[in-house]
């Protein structure tokens, strides 16, 4: 074969190729032209029998209609694609995705675990403690001496069981006990929280439930004070209620300590103003926050200084020692969190309401 | 405590309004929820008589009336059906202030009215309306009594505005159980004037009528007792009466039981008055009650007393039970004239005790209880004196005694201002803090501070500090920190059970929580043996008699809730503590429980029908969730526990120890429920047991990852056939085990046609691997020989053809 009969053989090619209509399978041409044994690569191939000089010149027209070629089947194939996906059935891409399994926390172990976390951050470790528990933990080394008053401000659920000292056993009605079981068990300084039940007998309501979950956290060190204690609360409620929420303190009476302070929340609801917001239905009074009433503030901690008679009964001189403590109901947190009304949700365990979180 | 503002006001320079009143004592630490507005708050309404009533020209409901007030005769247009010619009335008019508003001039239908008819709300006034009025609904008005005045002044025949409210007094705060200490409070505090109620001097000459003695000086501290005779004019003054009713008490009309109420509530001390001629023996002894004695209270109950219970008693027997409520024998009656007024200082615990026994609280005993400023006594006694004398000049005072045996000195603190400032994280200069505690005790010299005898509840520097914090403003202390860093100790139990709800939730379940108290039919109905059961000494109900000893019965009741609610798939867990009686002392477990009920998914899908929920599906679920627990695995328990289905219940292992169980509830149980399906499964596990084995350290719990081969893995199926009793549990251990053997799996259980009825058809995957080669067929297919040689042998296996 001379060059030249090489070169009409190879326009040969183009011309077919070009001519083939456009809906040719593309694989089936590319096998036919460029495949192992394809036309266009057996020419090439005969390429081995020229002298060198020719090989360079045959072969660059050569690879350049093998390149055209190869161009051409590229877009064949795309359109062709194009073409056959228009030609499937479509997905219907409004049906439901696959509903898998969904489950949920309950709002109150959200809620403990944010404020856990929260004040873990500020280096507070977490204690447990019992349930039942004996009248000397929950009262007697708080301060609450038998026959005192205070006594009366939280109505107490016995069990018909004795402890070691003759008195009966009775359900936490605070969590505070976990504070005098953990000072009695390490030395200062010890920073920590604890959560759980408590319960109290008082008829449920709205706001009210015998059975109820409390945080308790507290600090005892040198020279604690109850800036420490301000400072502490702030920054807590801060990473709750957000980076806007004040609080403010004022007095009030716990047994355990001394000075007490009740702490109040800037209302997360009406940012302070105490009047109800677009779209806030106003409870009670026209035209006031719902929810704090239109006072601008929530009742949610109390606090205070740790009483020395609480450090006496702990081994703890009260001379070196200082500490502040503070508690609330996790609940309360969790209903403005959620912005639940009412405390009996928390506890029937509706999954219509479970499921939302 | 009921409040009434005015009666506080008498104690202090007038000018205090009550929307100050309320900011400066809440301020301090007392808590007002809402505050009663009472009496009349009108200005220009004035008794009027009616004269005319003619229809309106324009309306068939209103009435043209025209009224005379003596001077003036006013044309007024009136919608009330209630009016009657010659009625007195409250009459308003234009310009007149009202609780609504000012009264303007206005046309009612084209018709002027010249002022208006009051109702008794229009008033401002709460409790005056007839029943005949408040039964037609709104619009009636007030009729006036007859024999009134025309013209006069409206505040001159009812009450004055004022305001009764309950007052939030916390333990610390008893010292301001009264009317005339809630005054004192907001002149130490804010600098008010004083007005101290008229306390007067008697001389005191003659013999005593009446020996006191006080037995146990530790009870009593002390007794001020007065002897008053001929006290006759008894009617209760109408300011008296109108007080007392207005802070909720029920005045007898009767001056000697009312003046001792109302000097109480004046001044803060108890004070108990005995008809002189039932105090056997000319004596009153302060003793403990003797084993048997009896006596009738006031209440009309014929109490049986102990030893522990303190009386004041005559010669003869008790006549009170001392700080609680007096005698029904020597009481007040009618035709009492001579009177012994006792005024008493008891220890509160004695009181507390006292009280508890005999079952009575009471005004007095709550004072008591709290504490009551040990100067009071004699002061109160004398004020009770000085009212009744006053109603009767003729009354003569025979006898004034006051013993006060036990005297406790009042608390002396040294003052350090450094103190004080680092105990509240204040900055304060000195003399604001010596400007307070001079407020408290006005002689302080810069040192040395020493409670006033009404506050025994300053005891230390640290009570001094919250005084300061009070008198200053609570905004003193200041929002900063100086605390060292400390290290978080994790805590085990809760990360561990954060891991399990967070595992139990990504499958699906949500988290319940609920009442840990239950009744005993629920005890029952779960099966649970009610002998152990912890029981509440004081339930609040027979529902919540009991604390849990297990889980189910709670779970159940949200299922049902649930199902009730329109659910069909209820997935729910819960953790919790169950209890048991152990040696008397409660047992405490904390427990991991949940319960499926149901379809697999919580909603309908479209591609077709749901799949029912199984024994599998819960274990798939434990296995995921205990993935990587020691080595977590299921075995046939020794002894499931009664909840259980029988031979439906496996036990969860962690490194051989049973942790807890899993399966089919009971169905006795369940129709316990009231529920029909027995489907319904259930899983616990003990967390006292699964914190053993979680490891808390973070490098430990880290799983070590285990290479792959780089060659080809290979698997082969097996279908064979063995007898029906053999289970997947005996099986596999036989088979597994090979060092070749990546892992082996049961991907098919077969029964039914085309095989005897005897046996069942598994088909077990085994996947071989190796790190240094891929398999020959001829390799495998050795391995394959060896596992069905082991079957053939342990299970009498057959190939299926």
């Amino acid at each position: 074969m001379t060059p030249d009969q090489w070169l009409e053989r190879l326009s040969r090619i183009e011309k077919e190729f070009f001519s083939v209509p456009g809906g040719e399978d593309p694989g089936r041409l590319e096998q036919k032209y460029l495949g192992r044994k394809g036309e266009l690569a057996l020419l090439l191939r005969e390429l081995s029998s020229f002298s060198i000089e020719d090989k360079k010149r045959l072969g660059q027209t050569g690879n350049a209609l093998k390149n055209k070629l190869q161009e051409n089947l590229d877009s064949r194939k795309t359109s062709r694609g194009a073409a056959a996906s228009e030609a499937r059935p479509a997905l219907d891409l409004a049906l439901s995705g696959y509903p898998y399994p969904r489950g949920s926390v309950h709002p109150v172990t959200f809620t403990a675990n944010k404020i856990i976390d929260s004040l873990g951050k500020l280096g507070f470790s977490l204690e447990d403690g019992p349930l039942a528990e004996m009248d000397y933990y929950n009262f007697e080394a708080l301060n609450f001496p038998p026959h005192h008053p205070a006594r009366d401000m939280q109505d107490t659920f016995y069990l018909n069981l004795k402890d070691e000292k003759n008195m009966d056993y009775l359900l936490r009605t605070h969590t505070s006990p976990v504070q005098i079981r953990t000072m009695k068990s390490r030395k200062p300084p010890v920073r920590a929280i604890s959560f759980g039940k408590t319960f109290r007998s008082e008829a449920v309501d709205a706001s009210h439930s015998f059975v109820f979950h409390q945080m308790e956290g507290f600090y005892a060190d040198k020279n604690v004070s109850m800036a420490d204690l301000k400072w502490t609360l702030e920054t807590f409620i801060k990473d709750l209620f957000g980076s806007g929420a004040k609080i403010r303190f004022s007095p009030s009476y716990f047994p355990f300590v001394e000075p007490g302070a009740q702490v109040e929340v800037s209302c997360v609801f009406c940012g302070r103003n105490g009047a109800a917001g677009a779209g806030q239905k106003p409870g009670g009074e026209e035209g006031k926050c719902p929810v704090c009433k239109g006072s601008g503030w929530l009742e949610m901690l109390g606090a205070g200084m740790i009483h020395s008679e609480v450090f006496k009964a702990c081994g703890y001189d009260p001379e070196k020692v200082s500490g502040f403590a503070f508690g609330a109901g996790i609940e309360r947190f969790a209903m403005l969190l959620f912005g639940i009304r009412d405390m009996r949700m928390l506890y029937e365990n509706d999954l219509r309401i479970l499921k939302q979180l | 405590m009921k409040v009434l503002f005015s009666w506080v006001k008498d104690y202090l320079e007038p000018g205090l309004s009550f929307e100050e009143f309320k900011a400066k004592i809440t301020r301090l630490g007392f808590g007002i929820d809402s505050a009663e507005k009472t009496g009349v708050d009108a200005e220009n309404v004035f008794t009027a008589e009616i004269l005319k009533i003619e229809k309106h020209p324009n309306a068939d409901r209103l009435s043209l009336c025209e009224v005379s007030t003596g001077d003036k005769i006013y044309k007024v247009v009136c919608g009330a059906k209630n009016i009657e010619v010659g009625q007195k009335i409250p009459f308003a008019v234009i310009g007149a202030r009202l609780p609504e508003g000012v009264l303007k001039k206005a046309k009612i239908r084209g018709v002027e009215s010249e002022g208006m008819i009051c109702s008794a709300a229009e008033l401002g006034l709460k409790g005056y309306d007839s029943e005949a009025v408040l039964a037609e609904g709104k619009g009636g008005i007030l009729p006036l009594d007859k024999n009134l005045p025309l013209g006069a002044d409206i505040r001159e025949v009812f009450p004055k505005a004022d305001y009764v409210f309950e007052l939030e007094i916390t333990p610390n705060l008893a010292y301001c159980l009264s009317h005339y200490a809630l005054a004192r409070e907001l002149s130490v505090f804010y600098g008010l004037t004083l007005r101290e109620p008229r306390i007067p001097s008697f001389d005191n000459e003659g013999a005593p009528v009446i020996k006191i003695e006080i037995e146990d000086p530790k009870n009593c501290h002390r007794y001020a007792g007065i002897v008053m005779k001929g006290v006759k004019n008894k009617k209760t003054p109408e300011y008296m009466y109108d007080r007392l009713k207005a802070i909720g008490l029920n005045p007898k009309g009767d001056v000697l039981i009312d003046v001792t109420n109302y000097v109480m509530f004046e001044l803060g001390q108890p004070i108990h008055c005995f008809d002189l001629r039932n105090i056997r023996g000319g004596e009153i002894r302060v003793r403990q009650a003797g084993k048997g004695e009896k006596i009738k209270t006031l209440d009309g109950r014929e109490q049986e007393l102990s030893e522990e219970v303190m009386v004041i008693a005559d010669g003869e027997k008790p006549v009170a039970v001392a700080g609680v409520m007096g005698g029904f024998y020597s009481s007040i009656n009618p035709d009492t004239e001579d009177v012994l007024i006792e005024s008493a200082l008891f220890d509160p615990p004695a009181v507390r005790k006292s009280s508890k026994i005999v079952k009575i609280k009471s005004d007095s005993s709550y004072r008591f209880e709290r504490g009551v400023d040990p100067e009071l006594q004699l002061k109160a006694a004398l004020r009770v004196a000085g009212i009744l004398k006053e109603l009767n000049s003729a009354a003569e005072i025979a006898q004034i005694s006051d013993s006060h045996p036990f005297k406790k000195e009042p608390a002396v603190i040294e003052i350090s201002h450094e103190k004080i400032n680092s105990v509240l994280g204040s900055s304060l200069e000195k003399g604001k803090i010596d400007a307070c505690l001079k407020a408290i005790d006005p002689s302080f010299g810069g040192r040395l501070f020493t409670a006033p005898s009404y506050r025994g509840d300053l005891k230390n520097i640290w009570d001094v500090a919250e005084e300061v914090a009070r008198y200053i403003g609570y905004d003193v202390i200041e929002s900063r920190t100086s605390m060292p860093l400390m290290k978080v100790a994790e805590n085990g139990r809760h990360a561990m059970l954060n891991e399990f709800k967070n595992g139990l939730s990504a499958c699906g379940l949500s988290e319940v929580c609920n009442y840990d108290l239950i009744s005993l039919k629920e005890i029952r109905d779960m099966l649970s043996n009610e002998n152990e059961a912890v029981e509440l000494k004081n339930p609040l109900s027979s529902d919540f008699h009991y604390l849990r000893p297990a889980l189910p019965a709670s779970l159940m009741k949200n299922l049902k809730y649930n199902l009730n609610r329109g659910r069909n798939s209820v997935c729910i867990y819960e953790s919790g503590s169950v209890f048991a009686v152990r040696d008397g002392k409660p047992e405490e477990t904390r427990q991991l429980a949940g319960l499926l009920y149901g379809y697999l998914l919580d909603e309908e899908f479209w591609r077709g029908e749901r799949e029912s929920l199984d024994f599998y599906h819960v274990k798939g679920i434990l296995n995921r969730v205990f993935y990587g627990y020691g080595d977590f695995a299921f075995e046939k328990p020794e002894k499931a526990p009664h909840y259980f289905r029988e031979a439906s219940c496996l036990a969860l292992k962690i490194s051989g120890e049973t942790v807890g169980y899993a399966g089919l509830l009971n169905p006795q149980i369940i129709s316990n429920f009231d529920l029909k399906d027995n489907n319904v499964f259930y899983f616990e596990v003990n967390l006292e047991k699964t914190l053993k084995h979680f490891e808390t350290e973070f490098y430990k719990k880290i799983r070590k990852i285990k290479p792959v081969s780089q060659f080809q893995h290979s698997w082969r199926d097996l279908s064979v056939l063995l007898d029906r009793k053999y289970s997947w549990g005996e099986v596999h251990p036989e088979i597994s085990g090979i060092p070749e053997l990546l892992w082996v799996k049961l991907v098919d259980v077969y029964t039914g046609k085309n095989i005897p009825e005897d046996l069942k058809s598994l088909t077990i995957r085994f996947m071989f691997s190796s790190m240094e080669k891929t398999f020959t067929d001829q390799e495998l297919n050795k391995l394959m020989e060896g596992v069905f040689k082991k079957l053939q042998d342990k299970f009498q296996a057959v190939l299926r053809s």
